[in-house]
């Protein structure tokens, strides 16, 4: 009995038939799976009703006028004529790139020594997975409310701690990078353990007999970390970097609590996905709203693209 | 010392500083919830602990429904995250083993919808709630997360994982069918790899915010973590009242963690790249 | 063959989802389906912390014994919130509060809520300002919006703060010496130097909002024309541009936590505000309770807020909603919304009231009615257009890039005429 047979009795693959009887065969196996079509369909039509139609109603809303109440009006390319030349979404464009690599670069190489680190200790292992990982169990509403009050110009701590050792205090909240630092450090402090263990985890199945092998050929710790650990890590990395690229480029919740719906001072903490619910809720313009919507999807997919094509052109690189 | 010895002090040293960073946060919200906003607005801060969590709880539960809040979100969490372990369960089992027709295809759509921003759904999925008639109902919360793409996409690494095709040929022969095999067999060996979901699907569930706070529009009937944000906005100034509701939200959900979670890391590894 | 599989299901997908969409697209302003019946015994009021007084609020139960009354504060942005209601046809609360600030954008919606003069608000017209009962009208004559409060502005300071600095503390000195903007920066200056670290000005916004209050126009005309690059508003501007070079900008967000934080440390001893402010004030900074007084506004008077309670059109009972409304808002109950909530009557009858001319111990024992009478009878009228906030909002942001980036003035102002004139474009304004 092989033991690769994951297939049901018959395998297409190693049947050629000839054409007239394809037809009837494929309906037979079609109809032979239901159990498996029924398994996975409760995924497709929620996501088919609550994901993609929402995308396309959003993508139809993108060329109307609709305030929400009244009829929607047919507004052909008006919404991203008008996005092209609007000043404020090429800020929330800027902002949005800028919070995201201050965000993001910091976290993944953080996560990954923190990584390393873990799966060196011997003792207390689960006590520090436990704590690095509790972060990530907070929600964003609360944890922002108190880096609000963490960076408070007159009575926070980080100012409280900067001027007791003599160090003048910054207006975290109120100048343009002040605004981005906070959103970054309170990103780095909730995504970097929830990262590290991911990391974790894949470093756990690197065979020690690879290490055992990088020692007895006589290399050193730095080498060893770059010529082997990272190459076997790359595809979780890669995992990490497109989620991270996904999620990061539509911060929202962040700014909106910590600044407030003026997104700051200079609107530094203007983000897309910001403006977007500025446009749609407050200004009761969701046909512009839709529109910008688009954009950010059009901006994720293309990100996301390139930072697949990045870290597998270094794969490839590495191998080459 | 031997260097090894130092090194390994060194690394501890390190990441209990790490860990204190990574706390620190809590401890502070605690004094925060337990003096009072004059306390808090001093400088330099006071960082010790005061006596007002009393006079602080009351007033929390006076100006927001937190118990009912609180109930609301764990129906929703609770119902979600056993609909998701079913059905992403389920669907995971016919991906790792069943070769049918177009599920290539298929599961290349799956992958697909990791990448569309959730952000996007909120006006239409709002519309889509209202004409349904569920817009102030918690099953617009329930519903359309109880399947979801990571779910399916880990058990199906887990399960190709785990689960050995012996096992499953042998059961075949014994006349077992898809829905038999599933309960009976793939079910316990993936308790594990459920247990991490679960957890993780309980969680992202709690601290959902956007979606529960555009569609429950009836006040009365929220989520904890809209009730929280009701709270900041009502009575942002009270800073002790606020913190002392964040601190509130926060402590269900990792007290469940640290109860449920002993090995949380290891059920991850099988999940992402096997044992 | 895969590819001819792929098209199918794309086409399957496609056609659930079009389904979906044909469904929700149909939507529009199809009637509510909402109770229509007349005679609910249960009603609801949707408010915000500080838009009406508690007391009065639960009080009403006792004076309307015959329904269930329930009363909710709404967090968050209070008119967003309406809007998605709105929008949902569900939930509509029986009875709501509309802030001064969003009344111009209900009005374009004006068809959601029920005309009060066929309840029989005309015959309380007379009981009313006359300014504030047109605000919530609509430009048929249809009454929208009751009168809840006016928003009479005035200079909150700090008198232990002035004095330590040298500068008149005693309210007749410190109206004599800030009659005008100029005087006001001017005595700002001094406070300064005499204790560094303090500010006469919260933010440069401030400035600008409160000056452009004084004049009798805004953004826009009625006849959707944009004034915005006027003179009146170049003023203000200016004013707050001068705030910024002389250095009295404490540069923190109004109404923010700074903000409260610097009024309990003293670093800032004065806020330009409405009557309503009060409120904030007492909250956030009680520890400094009786340190606080009134004077009148440097160059006058102007409006900032002011609310209205309107029953929207899927409203249960609305007779007895608007029984409640004008129990909610008589005189009596106006006087007692000043006394717990800060709020200044709309119904010039409770000026007389005990209530209205009781000192406050907050304000060191100060008769505010002295000060925020006058200013309310002073208060210029403008037309304010329902595209005001979003004509203003890039004068907002380009102030703000004057007073923490250094941007230069003059160019900042030209670019946010231009970003205004653009927003203009897009909702309709020339």
């Amino acid at each position: 009995m092989t033991l690769s047979r994951t297939a049901a009795p018959v395998a297409p693959k190693t049947r050629p038939r000839a054409h007239p009887h394809r037809a009837p065969g494929r309906r037979r196996r079609v109809l032979s799976y239901w159990p498996q079509y029924l398994a996975i369909s409760p995924f497709y039509i929620l996501f088919a009703v609550f994901g993609l139609a929402p995308v396309l109603f959003s993508f139809y809303l993108a060329f109307q006028r609709w305030d929400g109440i009244g009829e929607m009006q047919f507004a052909g390319l008006d919404n991203f004529k008008y996005l092209i030349k609007d000043e404020v979404f090429w800020l929330s464009l800027r902002n949005t790139l800028l919070i995201w690599v201050m965000s993001t670069v910091p976290t993944l190489c953080l996560a990954l020594v923190l990584a390393v680190m873990l799966n060196s200790v011997k003792r207390f292992k689960a006590f520090y997975r436990m704590a690095f990982f509790i972060p990530n169990i907070t929600s964003v509403v609360a944890i922002s409310i108190f880096f609000g009050a963490l960076f408070a110009t007159n009575y926070g701590l980080v100012n409280g701690v900067l001027e007791t050792v003599g160090l003048p205090g910054v207006a975290w909240l109120q100048s343009v990078w002040g605004i981005k630092t906070v959103i970054a450090v309170l990103t780095v402090w909730q995504w970097t353990g929830y990262n590290a263990i991911i990391y974790l985890a894949g470093l756990q199945t690197i065979s020690t007999d690879l290490y055992e092998q990088a020692k007895v050929d006589g290399a050193n710790a730095a080498q060893v970390f770059f010529r082997i650990t990272l190459p076997l890590l790359r595809p979780i990395i890669l995992f990490t970097v497109v989620i991270s690229t996904v999620g990061g480029l539509q911060t929202f919740t962040e700014p909106k609590v910590l600044v407030g719906d003026t997104a700051g001072t200079g609107q530094s903490g203007l983000t897309m996905v910001f403006y977007f619910y500025r446009q749609a809720f407050s200004h009761n313009d969701y046909g512009y709203g839709a529109a910008i919507a688009m954009v950010v999807l059009l901006v994720v997919a293309l990100f996301t693209i390139l930072n697949w094509t990045l870290v597998q052109r270094g794969q490839d690189g590495e191998n080459g | 010392m031997t260097p090894r010895r130092v090194r390994g002090l060194l690394l501890h040293v390190v990441l209990a500083g790490g860990t204190i960073l990574a706390l620190f946060p809590f401890y502070w919200m605690v004094v925060m919830a337990t003096n009072t906003n004059a306390d808090i607005y001093r400088f330099p801060p006071k960082l010790t602990f005061g006596s007002q969590l009393p006079t602080n709880l009351r007033n929390v539960f006076d100006s927001i429904d937190f118990f009912g809040s609180l109930l609301n979100t764990v129906i929703v969490a609770t119902t979600t995250t056993l609909l998701v372990l079913f059905f992403d369960s389920l669907a995971a089992f016919a991906f790792a083993k069943f070769d049918f027709p177009g599920r290539k295809v298929l599961f290349g759509v799956l992958i697909g919808t990791f990448f569309l921003p959730v952000g996007l759904a909120i006006i239409p999925g709002f519309v889509i709630m209202v004409e349904l008639g569920w817009v102030g109902s918690l099953k617009a919360l329930v519903v359309p997360a109880a399947a979801n793409a990571f779910g399916i996409f880990f058990l199906r690494q887990y399960i190709h994982n785990a689960v050995p095709d012996s096992v499953l040929d042998a059961a075949r022969l014994d006349g077992a069918g898809f829905f038999r095999q599933y309960f009976s067999l793939i079910v316990p060996i993936v308790r594990p790899g459920l247990a991490f979901l679960g957890i993780y699907t309980f969680i992202a569930s709690w601290n959902d915010f956007i979606w529960p706070l555009v569609v429950l529009v009836n006040p009365d009937q929220v989520t904890l973590q809209v009730a929280l944000q009701q709270l900041n906005s009502v009575h942002g100034l009270d800073y002790s009242r606020v913190m002392t509701g964040a601190l509130l939200s926060v402590i269900p959900l990792i007290v469940m963690f640290l109860l449920f979670a002993r090995n949380f890391v290891s059920d991850l590894a099988m999940g992402a790249v096997g044992e | 063959m895969t590819i001819s599989r792929r098209r199918l299901l794309q086409a399957g997908l496609f056609g659930m989802a079009s389904a979906a969409v044909g469904v929700t697209a149909a939507c529009g302003d199809d009637d509510s389906s909402g109770t229509t019946g007349g005679d609910s015994k249960e009603l609801s009021l949707w408010y915000w912390s500080g838009g009406l007084s508690d007391k009065v609020v639960a009080a009403v139960s006792t004076q309307f014994p015959d329904i269930t009354f329930k009363p909710t504060q709404v967090g968050g942005a209070f008119k967003d919130k309406l809007v998605t209601t709105i929008t949902s046809r569900q939930f509509m609360p029986d009875i709501t509060g509309i802030k001064g600030e969003d009344i111009a954008y209900f009005m374009g919606q004006a068809g959601q809520f029920l005309d009060l003069n066929e309840l029989g608000a005309g015959d309380l017209k007379a009981q009313y300002l006359e300014w504030k009962w047109k605000q919530g009208s609509a430009t048929d004559g249809k009454l929208i919006g009751f009168p809840i409060d006016i928003g009479p502005t005035a200079l909150f300071y700090r008198a232990d703060i002035f004095k330590k600095a040298g500068l008149p503390s005693e309210v007749a000195d410190v109206t004599a010496a800030m009659g005008t903007w100029d005087t006001f920066f001017e005595q700002g200056v001094k406070l300064k130097a005499a204790l560094p670290g303090t500010f006469m000005v919260g933010e440069a916004a401030e400035v600008f909002d409160m000056a452009v209050g004084q004049t009798t126009k805004r953004y826009a005309d009625a006849d959707k024309k944009f004034i915005g690059d006027q003179e009146h508003i170049r003023n203000a501007w200016d004013l707050a541009a001068k705030a910024v070079k002389l250095g009295i900008s404490f540069k923190v967000q109004s109404g923010g936590q700074d903000a409260n934080a610097a009024w309990n440390q003293g670093t800032l001893p004065a806020k330009l505000g409405a009557a309503w402010v009060a409120l904030d004030i007492k909250s956030a900074a009680e520890k400094t309770s009786g340190k606080w007084r009134v004077a009148p506004m440097p160059s006058g008077p102007a409006n900032q807020g002011g609310s209205f309670l309107a029953i929207p059109k899927s409203s249960g009972n609305p007779k007895k909603a608007f029984e409640i409304i004008t129990w909610m808002l008589n005189a009596d109950n106006q006087a007692k919304g000043y006394t717990d909530a800060a709020l200044f009557p709309s119904a010039p009858a409770a000026y007389k009231l005990p209530a209205l001319t009781a000192a406050d111990e907050f304000f060191g024992g100060q008769v505010t009615i002295d000060v925020f009478g006058p200013a309310a009878a002073k208060i210029p009228v403008a037309y304010e257009s329902q595209y005001d906030s979003v004509l203003r909002e890039p004068f907002a942001a380009e102030l703000s890039n004057v007073e923490t980036k250094g941007k230069d003035p003059e160019k900042a102002w030209t670019d946010a005429v231009a970003a205004a004139k653009q927003a203009g474009e897009r909702v309709g304004v020339s």
